[in-house]
């Protein structure tokens, strides 16, 4: 959907201190369809590079290329493209209906067409109860929810979301998360920065990892945790009312299990030793 | 562009009247209205002109001071709240932006003015005013320079903070309008370098002091078409070019 290549951002807050680089000669793609998790420390240049590709701040060198199916010209990407911003601020005296009318006009929609998009996603959000009062007296998570509505409400091909699970209840980022898949499941590509590595685990199929605004790893969920599992594998059963584990070479599995049939042993389990995204995370910092 | 730009206007009006601002220019206009009155009780000669003089002082004054403080507020908060990200996201120019959010307030303003002016005049009229084309006219100049104003201090809060931009904003308002009498001073006229200097301010900065027509209002009674008409067209250009210079600056500014 878009590419960055070589991308820089540094930040200079007046002339007597040095510069810091928030985004150092970054590249990356985003594969169409996917759903990529943008993973990083704090301070690790995560929303600078959502602000560059939003246009929000110029990059000081390298380019951020859209392609063909978002559009040439940069209306038309937007109007491709739907932006959630971190802890999104509203305009506290429109009511959420409101809001959401005002953003769908201003992304060419009719009224008939908010509407629609209004009663589709208000009831998936559950939002729709709230729609009509002032957006100041929304709670937190009703504000993640308005922007997440507002954000899907033209149908767009990308969606960005910056740290959108961050600040909710579990039972709030259980619902976003689906609501991403059921996005990405209707053909939508999804592109969102998060702190918390198990959601990303747990929803995307793709992972980028920036370390110090450089890009430190870029590929599927699971082949890195493949490349970081030990390759053994841990077989629970059952011997005389007790149990029992064995850990082997995965490898060797197939034999394993044979054998300890043949010995009138009981399978309780058998689960491939395999680090969380998160243990990986953690060891890399 | 036009639509986009009607609509953030819209948008940015219905936020502000919702915010009850317009309950305040109530008061303020209960307010012009005792001060008004009490003014023409307390005054000899003709009273009907102190009315007219103090309700018209009044309402320059309240409609310069609510397009400062109001219009600094008006991007700085946007970008400080990051409420901007949610519309430039979307097929939205920052151009369009800048001049959407402009005309909001500009419209609420124009209101503002249309109720104090509405509310000055009907005790002017009671009190026994008669009609001057010129009050109209000073109407439409008090509208002109509560929107330069405006102007001056949106260019300003782009560039600075919002202390700074209300600084500099009410110094041009007070120096755009003490300029044509230090121009008038001996000490200044006995000086060439002081004056050109005077002439180069003049010429470059907001000359506040033209929009003011009281003095013909109060005492002269006529002024003009080509006067009106051409101070008309300095003031219409001199926002335009500030907010052309203010979306050239908005354009290329970082929105972090």
């Amino acid at each position: 959907m878009f590419e960055l290549k070589n991308v820089t951002k540094k930040f200079n807050s007046d002339l007597f201190t040095k510069e810091f680089v928030a985004v150092n000669n970054l590249s990356f793609e985003l594969k169409m369809g996917s759903v990529t998790g943008f993973l990083g420390a704090n301070g690790a240049g995560k929303t600078t590079s959502l602000k560059m590709i939003m246009d929000f701040i110029r990059p000081d060198s390298g380019e951020i290329l859209f392609n063909e199916a978002m559009g040439i010209e940069k209306s038309k990407i937007l109007s491709n493209l739907g932006f959630l911003p971190e802890r999104p601020y509203f305009y506290p005296h429109l009511t959420g209906r409101e809001f959401c009318i005002y953003m769908g006009k201003l992304s060419g929609l009719s009224k008939s067409d908010i509407d629609s998009q209004i009663q589709k996603w208000g009831p998936i959000f559950k939002i729709e109860f709230a729609l009509d009062r002032e957006v100041r007296n929304y709670s937190k998570g009703m504000l993640q929810r308005i922007g997440f509505l507002v954000t899907l409400l033209h149908d767009p091909k990308l969606i960005i979301l910056d740290e959108p699970l961050s600040g909710l209840d579990p039972i709030g980022r259980k619902e976003l998360k689906e609501v991403i898949t059921k996005v990405n499941h209707e053909g939508k590509t999804v592109f969102f920065s998060s702190h918390i590595i198990s959601d990303v685990e747990e929803v995307c199929q793709n992972v980028i990892f920036i370390k110090d605004g450089a890009l430190f790893y870029e590929g599927t969920v699971e082949k890195i945790i493949g490349e970081n599992s030990s390759g053994m594998t841990t077989i629970t059963f059952s011997e005389n009312d007790e149990l029992s584990k064995l850990t082997i070479d995965s490898d060797k599995v197939n034999d394993q299990l044979m054998k300890l049939v043949q010995e009138k042993k009981e399978i309780i389990k058998v689960s491939r030793d395999r680090p969380s995204l998160e243990e990986i995370i953690y060891n890399v910092k | 562009m036009l639509n986009k730009v009607l609509i953030i206007a819209s948008y940015t009006a219905k936020e502000i009247i919702k915010s009850k601002i317009l309950l305040n220019t109530l008061f303020l206009g209960i307010g012009l209205f005792i001060v008004t009155f009490v003014a023409y009780s307390f005054s000899y000669g003709d009273p009907t002109r102190v009315a007219l003089d103090f309700g018209m002082g009044c309402l320059s004054l309240s409609s310069v001071g609510i397009s400062i403080f109001m219009g600094v507020s008006l991007y700085y908060d946007e970008i400080d709240n990051r409420t901007i990200y949610q519309i430039i996201s979307r097929p939205v120019s920052r151009g369009s932006f800048l001049i959407g959010k402009y005309l909001g307030l500009g419209s609420v303003l124009f209101l503002n003015i249309v109720i104090l002016s509405v509310i000055s005049l009907i005790l002017y009229f009671v009190l026994g005013g008669e009609y001057n084309s010129l009050i109209l006219w000073n109407i439409i100049y008090t509208v002109l320079e509560a929107f330069l104003c405006l102007a001056i201090v949106t260019l300003c809060s782009l560039l600075t903070s919002k202390v700074f931009s209300v600084i500099i904003t009410i110094s041009l308002y007070i120096s755009g309008h003490a300029i044509s009498g230090v121009k008038l001073l001996t000490f200044v006229e006995k000086r060439p370098a002081l004056e050109a200097i005077i002439d180069g301010y003049q010429f470059l900065l907001p000359g506040f002091y033209k929009l003011n027509i009281k003095d013909f209002l109060l005492y002269k009674n006529d002024l003009s078409l080509s006067y009106l008409f051409s101070t008309l067209g300095y003031g219409a250009t001199y926002i335009l070019a500030l907010l052309l210079l203010s979306i050239f600056i908005f354009k290329k500014k970082d929105l972090n």
